[in-house]
């Protein structure tokens, strides 16, 4: 057993500080760590720095554009990246769409598709949950119809996340409504700007309005952006989902997240003292360091044992599940440690209390991220994965 | 033992609940006025009728449950406050009660000093600053009275989590009138963190209700969420944990005017079984709920900032806990 990086990975590692103290502007990088909500262009302006270095697309293959990087290589990027609060890649069309066109679009979508997403031309969003369908993405209505050369949609999605900055949405939507409900499924690719589309931001505990609900009126949608074969869409979004779940486990946001625990905990008062030397929250600091070091270790096993060719199986929801609650844990203490200023909520744009922006952070980031444990696939459902799977032996 | 509302306590009780079903938002506080509510808060020594534990708890649970988010227990705190320093307070005015500091947990007296009859420092995150006729303030060891045009005092004011105003004041060698030492106020102090505790208690068990009500008839993979086994025993253990909760709050509330040594152990307990479970049920509900939960729209979200909030003010669950486990007491 070896438990250090090798030497070309601990290079790779130098590169990407280098470049991240190089390139990620301090004040950007406050607004990250503050929470702040990041404008469009903050977030294209980032993607575009990254797809100068060809970073943009760390997990595609280089014959498309991306980086080829190893799963390691890709874990030291996001973990520098978190680390230093860098803006998170927009994962709809890097992360999620760009492997399933990889896979299963024809040579014309991935031609015309791909190189958008790297050069920043659309912006994705990603259009599964319906009011009725959540946990249970199955039973979901939103149908397309076959009209000539193109399919007729109606019905609506919610929880689309940044909806409100997208051109374009990828859908499941219903091609058959007989037989089993998984079986009539169609993953298409849809023009928001196309009339019939109607998009309203949802506000959320936080006064963020980060999700959207988005309507289908009779939108006329090319056939040709229909991907794949016609219902065969649940495969293919089974296929995105084990891609929206790598990095699940976090152990970069978790990490950056410990560190500005410390420093808070460093500048508390308590009792006269700095509120780390206050042994009882001190234990409690310590407890989920512990907690991370273990997930940090079985985050890289599990990376390792998927590089040697083994099957991820229930470990991305078991990391799912680990990761979300120590990220919640820790945002409940760096909560805990403000104490009585940890009451105020100021939205974007207000004023608040002064120099307490930070104290502000908290209390919004414990807010924001109830949403960890909820979306893809919320704990519960990881849950029902790995006992599901224990139950078969 | 007998754990029945006296006849008194149920009247204050229906009449409560009659203005909470007909009156919300701006009206709400006029229309407790002119019930005379604020005065069940205070005991008749103080200018009121009341002022017992059950009255204090029964009022704050009703208003919590209601999701009412009023600067009521400051004013309450301030009205008895200055009472009992001989300056009783006009009726019907709010009063704000700055006790939280800035660059600390609960110290007091690390933001802001006390020259002779001068303050200078900071207080945050000050409820109902805004409009309020007075304004109480603490030190190290004191209490103190400040005009809100007291010269050289500044306010800030924004939202807090709780839907209220609060508000950052700053103050440069401000005049104040010290009211006394804090641990003479002890059992002031302990009437606000039994209102923090009881409003957590109506605020909590209104999220579990509208929780448990979500799942009996949300439905997914064809059944209600309740048949789902994982979900229904968690919705058990939160009605374990209202009930824990409920007690905790009667202990205290039936003990407001025990021997300083046993109130303050009651006190503690109460708000860290408070603290403890209203971050549960904030945690669980919004869990349980799934994405509707995290939403402004959904009640549920405004149930949960003002839980995280009442468990926050005057000391959390782990201030308590822990001046519970060295057997210090509440205040001072
Ligand atoms: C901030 C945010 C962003 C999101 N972004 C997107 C997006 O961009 N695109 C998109 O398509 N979707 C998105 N989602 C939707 C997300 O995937 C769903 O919220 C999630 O799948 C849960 O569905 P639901 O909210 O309908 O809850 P429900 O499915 O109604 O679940 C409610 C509760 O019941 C539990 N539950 C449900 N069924 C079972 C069961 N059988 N056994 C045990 N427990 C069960 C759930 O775990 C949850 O705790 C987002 C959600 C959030 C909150």
């Amino acid at each position: 057993m070896d438990m250090s990086f090798t030497p070309e990975e601990t290079a790779f590692r130098d590169d990407i500080r280098a470049f991240l103290k190089a390139e990620l502007d301090p004040a950007l990088a406050r607004k990250v760590r503050l929470h702040h909500d990041l404008t469009k262009a903050e977030m294209e302006g980032w993607h575009a720095k990254l797809q100068s270095r060809g970073w943009l697309a760390g997990n595609w293959p280089k014959e498309f554009g991306g980086a080829g990087w190893t799963a390691i290589q890709r874990h030291i990027f996001e973990e520098e990246s978190a680390r230093a609060h860098a803006p998170r890649i927009v994962p709809f069309g890097i992360a999620m769409l760009g492997p399933v066109l990889q896979k299963f679009g024809s040579k014309e979508q991935q031609d015309h598709w791909l190189p958008r997403i790297l050069n920043g031309d659309d912006w994705w969003c990603q259009g599964y949950s319906e009011p009725g369908a959540g946990s249970d993405l199955a039973s979901l209505r939103c149908e397309a119809v076959r009209d000539g050369d193109h399919y007729v949609v109606n019905g609506q999605k919610t929880w689309t996340t940044l909806g409100q900055h997208a051109n374009m949405i990828f859908c499941l939507v219903r091609t058959n409504a007989t037989g089993k409900k998984q079986e009539g499924i169609s993953f298409l690719l849809i023009d928001m700007e196309t009339p019939g589309v109607t998009v309203r931001p949802i506000v959320l505990l936080d006064g963020t309005a980060e999700v959207n609900e988005v309507w289908f009126d009779n939108v006329r949608v090319p056939a040709a952006n229909l991907v794949g074969e016609e219902n065969q869409g649940w495969t293919y979004a089974k296929y995105l989902l084990t891609h929206e779940r790598t990095n699940i486990a976090g152990v970069g946001f978790a990490t950056a997240a410990l560190d500005n625990l410390k420093r808070v905990a460093k500048a508390q008062r308590h009792r006269g003292q700095p509120l780390s030397d206050d042994p009882l929250f001190a234990a409690e600091m310590a407890g989920v360091e512990i907690e991370l070091m273990a997930m940090s270790t079985t985050n890289l096993r599990m990376l390792s044992a998927a590089a040697q060719g083994q099957a991820p199986g229930i470990e991305s929801s078991m990391l799912k599940i680990k990761g979300t609650q120590i990220r919640q844990r820790l945002d409940a203490l760096t909560r805990r440690a403000y104490g009585g200023q940890a009451m105020a909520l100021t939205l974007e744009g207000n004023e608040g209390p002064e120099g307490a922006d930070e104290a502000l952070a908290a209390s919004a980031t414990w807010l924001n991220n109830r949403k960890l444990s909820i979306y893809g696939g919320s704990n519960e459902v990881q849950r029902s994965i790995i006992s599901g799977a224990l139950a078969k032996g | 033992m007998d754990f029945q509302l006296s006849d008194d306590h149920r009247m204050l009780q229906d009449s409560l609940r009659g203005i909470l079903a007909r009156h919300s938002g701006e009206a709400l506080m006029p229309a407790l006025l002119e019930a005379g509510v604020p005065q069940a808060l205070l005991t008749e020594a103080e200018g009121g009728f009341d002022g017992s534990g059950a009255a204090v708890a029964l009022i704050f649970e009703a208003l919590g449950r209601a999701g009412a988010s009023l600067p009521l227990i400051g004013t309450m705190i301030g009205a008895a406050a200055l009472a009992q320093a001989g300056q009783p307070a006009d009726d019907g005015a709010t009063i704000a009660f700055a006790d939280a500091e800035p660059g600390t947990r609960y110290d007091r007296g690390v933001a802001i000093s006390v020259d002779g009859d001068r303050l200078t420092g900071r207080k945050t995150m000050v409820a109902g600053a805004e409009g309020a006729a007075a304004i109480i303030v603490t030190t190290a060891d004191a209490l103190w009275l400040v005009a809100p045009d007291a010269a050289g005092l500044t306010v800030r004011p924004y939202p807090l989590m709780d839907d209220q105003r609060g508000a950052d004041l700053i103050f440069e060698a401000t005049p104040a009138t010290r009211l006394g030492a804090l641990a003479d106020f002890d059992t002031v102090l302990a009437r606000g963190v039994l209102a923090h505790a009881a409003y957590a208690l109506g605020t909590l068990s209104a999220a579990v209700d509208l929780t448990l009500d979500y799942l009996r008839t949300r439905k997914q993979f064809g059944q209600p969420l309740i048949a789902f086994q994982a979900l229904a025993h968690r919705a058990a253990d939160l009605s374990v944990e209202v009930e824990q909760a409920r007690s905790a709050v009667t202990n205290f509330a039936g003990h407001l005017d025990a021997d300083a040594p046993l109130r303050d152990r009651h006190l503690q307990a109460c708000k860290v079984t408070l603290g403890r479970v209203a971050r549960l049920v904030a945690e669980e509900s919004v869990q349980l709920h799934g994405g509707i939960g995290m939403t402004e729209e959904y009640a549920l979200g405004g149930m949960i900032r003002r839980l995280l909030a009442a468990d926050t003010a005057m000391g959390d669950a782990d201030f308590h806990l822990e001046r519970f486990a060295r057997g210090e007491p509440a205040f001072a």
